[in-house]
């Protein structure tokens, strides 16, 4: 079973993404992803409005493959009512915060503590770039810190924290989060690390696709160290557990 | 024979490479249905003298199938002997250059002056985009290489044998015409990361005959490059293609 826990349908663009994405599942034998929709870096409460509308609409096409994320901006007004729709309404099963603000930002406490009450995970974009850095966008020190402040929150760091090295040091410890695979890296020793230094439990598998390829990030935990148990539990038992699913 | 035309052997100084060894290498390219590389030195990377590192790198790869591709840096002096003691003890099959490591444009005169000298050899010349991710480098940043140097240096040396490694999909795409018009430039896989369907959109465009398979073993996943061209759907002619017809071009023509 393979469950892409990192999944996107980027603003505008949504025929062409869903169906990239169902494509994709059918060629690949995934059984399950986890979607949020995305666009600019500080997007407006009417294209909140719509990026979640579009993962509502994907979930009613695809009820058996999809399973969305709600997106909140946390400096819109409404971001406690988004939050609020998605998950009570909408069935959302986690919130995505990206990078309209740092993770450890006080405007996103509010969404914390009401996840901790639902119980429902926290999707992080965290990436620690050499070159190209945005401001606001979130990396494991964020991270780390956010999860030292909220132990019963369950975080996942994203992308590995981009470079792994930084991210997975700075959560490193930490009991309340994850990391997933997703992202546009190549890198062959990537997972082997990840592995050696937070344990296979805490890997979840997801590509970000469809702005990166599904087959890059399949080859990487292909090719690493893993005994058939860690890549069963990275590839769906780890992100069943956390989000307390069941297929 | 498959054919694996972006192989590293040695060392990489910025963090742990788990499978750094011959044996691994081997192994991997066993593992992947791959029976020939070309095989170039990380260590000449940095080395002061890279032909040192080129010498260790023989030491490694001689008796196997691996090609040997010389590391050069045109800014250096000597480079036109190593070149040289290469073909004579090495039999190297091509040179590689880093232009984002070692600082220079490639329309520059050292390497203007480079390419006469690999088509008197008639060898090629892989030029390396790029090696990691830029937003994943430690301490040493090295500078991006410029695609509109790119693409007036292909057209300035069409005579030339050019493989372009690590080139990503837009990029590829901006050279579309470059890689349709000029019948010696080719590129390979190994960076083709950043959408879905990679291949196949690329082949909307450009030319099959033109794209080589390449896997930066060790320092990217060889089953995800592999998987990129086996995983595609497209024609079995073309990944044919991809994993062993094109790459004949390449070989010495003396």
């Amino acid at each position: 079973m393979i469950i892409d826990m990192h999944t996107h349908i980027w603003g505008g663009r949504y025929e062409l993404h869903t169906r990239e994405l169902v494509e994709n599942c059918e060629r690949f034998g995934v059984d399950k992803i986890f979607v949020s929709g995305i666009a600019r870096q500080y997007p407006s409460a009417e294209e909140i409005e719509q990026h979640n509308a579009d993962v509502v609409r994907f979930k009613k096409e695809h009820p058996d493959l999809v399973e969305g994320y709600v997106y909140v901006n946390p400096r819109n007004s409404n971001a406690m009512d988004v939050l609020r729709r998605g998950i009570e309404d909408d069935g959302m099963i986690g919130l995505k915060l990206w990078i309209a603000t740092y993770c450890d930002d006080p405007l996103v406490y509010p969404l914390v503590e009401q996840c901790i009450q639902y119980d429902v995970p926290i999707l992080l974009h965290a990436f620690y770039k050499a070159v190209g850095q945005l401001d606001d966008e979130t990396t494991g020190i964020h991270v780390a810190r956010l999860a030292k402040r909220y132990p019963e929150a369950k975080l996942i760091m994203a992308h590995l924290g981009g470079n792994c090295y930084h991210g997975i040091k700075a959560i490193r410890g930490l009991p309340n989060v994850w990391t997933d695979i997703s992202g546009s890296t190549f890198r062959r020793d990537d997972v082997d690390y990840a592995v050696e230094q937070l344990g296979s439990d805490k890997i979840l598998f997801g590509s970000d696709m469809p702005g990166c390829s599904y087959i890059v990030n399949l080859g990487q935990i292909e090719e690493a160290d893993l005994t058939p148990e860690q890549k069963k539990d990275i590839y769906a038992n780890n992100a069943l557990k956390l989000f307390r699913l069941s297929l | 024979m498959n054919t694996d035309v972006n192989a590293l052997l040695g060392h990489w100084p910025f963090r742990k490479i788990r499978k750094q060894s011959l044996k691994d290498l081997m192994q991997a390219h066993k593992d992947n249905h791959i029976q020939c590389g070309y095989a170039s030195s990380m260590n000449s990377i940095f080395y002061n003298d890279p032909f040192e590192g080129d010498l260790e790198l023989h030491e490694w790869i001689r008796g196997t199938n691996y090609k040997h591709v010389l590391t050069v840096n045109p800014t250096l002096p000597g480079w036109e002997k190593d070149i040289e003691e290469g073909c004579r003890t090495f039999n190297i099959q091509g040179v590689r250059i880093y232009p984002g490591y070692h600082d220079y444009a490639l329309c520059s005169d050292e390497v203007l002056q480079l390419c006469d000298i690999l088509k008197r050899y008639e060898l090629p010349l892989f030029v390396t985009v790029r090696l990691e991710d830029e937003r994943l480098e430690y301490i040493v940043k090295s500078k991006p290489v410029d695609l509109n140097d790119v693409q007036q240096f292909v057209r300035m040396e069409q005579d030339l044998d050019i493989v372009l490694l690590n080139l990503r999909f837009h990029e590829v795409m901006r050279m579309e015409k470059e890689m349709i018009e000029l019948p010696r430039l080719y590129f390979d896989t190994s960076g083709l990361k950043d959408r879905v369907f990679v291949l196949e959109e690329l082949l909307k465009s450009s030319p099959a005959d033109k794209i080589l398979y390449g896997s930066e073993y060790p320092l990217y996943a060889m089953k995800s490059t592999i998987e990129l061209v086996q995983m595609a759907q497209i024609d079995e002619e073309v990944k044919r293609k991809i994993f062993k017809e094109n790459v004949k071009r390449l070989e010495r023509r003396q």
